[in-house]
């Protein structure tokens, strides 16, 4: 554990959040996109991704150090995002008969993006990148007064 | 006489020394706050820092120039509480607590470092004789 890894474990929190916020950009542009992917010489719709969270396990150098001079300091590093991964749900279907990629019965199928669902997601990402900060901002406030000692 | 080894120094550097941990503690729990399956980690070292500054262990010296040995182990604890859950998602990270703990985290390690400050302040006083 080093000076700054309380600072490592907000920024990789705010890396993450972002990238949340980026996915979310990514469905709510893409909510009415029909021609998304080529499958087997047919155009399918846009299929909502989501950012899979867990906590930051890697192992750095100076962990093993302490361990191995037996001054454990368990504190975590932080969170990573380990893989982006797409909604399996069914599209939804709309009948639009005049549609380009409509099939035989004149249903086209759209997106599985929930407009409303995003925003909640959004809004979740955002507050969530906002408490980091905070957090960040602490620690530089507490290391900034250290370097006031003895002045 | 002991200038800067005294006990209140070293009781300083100490809460110091955890009340940072306690900080990465927190900022972990922040990062983590919508993580599935992430348990929150608490940091106690008020209880056991009694019980730190209590046990002393000696170097044996046999020499004067001989030095003690370093205290930096603080006597500070990282420990997890697996038994409650406040999302579906298997996470217990309570956000307003979190929070709330990083503001006195901060109260208290200023008033340690003031508190430091002021010791060597008086230091200064007596260095410079009343001036």
């Amino acid at each position: 554990m080093t000076l700054f890894s309380g600072f490592n474990a907000s920024a990789s929190a705010l890396t993450t959040q972002r990238l949340r916020m980026d996915v979310i950009s990514s469905n709510m542009a893409n909510a009415e996109t029909t021609r998304a992917r080529m499958v087997d010489g047919e155009w399918t719709p846009y299929r909502r991704k989501m950012v899979v969270v867990e906590p930051n396990q890697k192992q750095p150098f100076s962990a093993f150090l302490g361990n191995a001079m037996k001054q454990k300091s368990e504190a975590g590093t932080g969170v990573k995002a380990s893989a982006i991964v797409e909604d399996q749900n069914p599209f939804k279907l709309l009948y639009d008969p005049t549609h380009p990629d409509a099939n035989e019965d004149g249903y086209v199928e759209m997106p599985n993006v929930d407009p409303l669902r995003e925003m909640v997601d959004l809004m979740t990402a955002t507050r969530s990148y906002e408490a980091n900060v905070t957090s960040l901002n602490a620690t530089k406030n507490m290391l900034m007064k250290a370097l006031e000692i003895g002045r | 006489m002991e200038l800067f080894s005294n006990s209140t120094f070293r009781v300083l550097e100490r809460g110091l020394d955890g009340s940072q941990l306690r900080q990465r503690a927190i900022s972990d729990n922040i990062a983590n706050a919508g993580t599935p399956n992430y348990q929150a980690k608490k940091v106690s070292f008020k209880h056991t820092l009694n019980e730190a500054m209590g046990t002393n262990l000696e170097a044996n010296k046999t020499n004067a120039k001989h030095i003690d040995f370093s205290t930096t182990n603080t006597g500070t604890k990282v420990y997890t509480n697996p038994h409650t859950t406040y999302n579906h998602n298997g996470n217990n990270v309570d956000i307003d607590h979190e929070m709330s703990e990083l503001a006195k985290n901060q109260i208290y390690y200023n008033a340690l470092i003031d508190r430091m400050n002021g010791r060597f302040q008086s230091l200064q006083t007596v260095i410079r004789g009343g001036n």
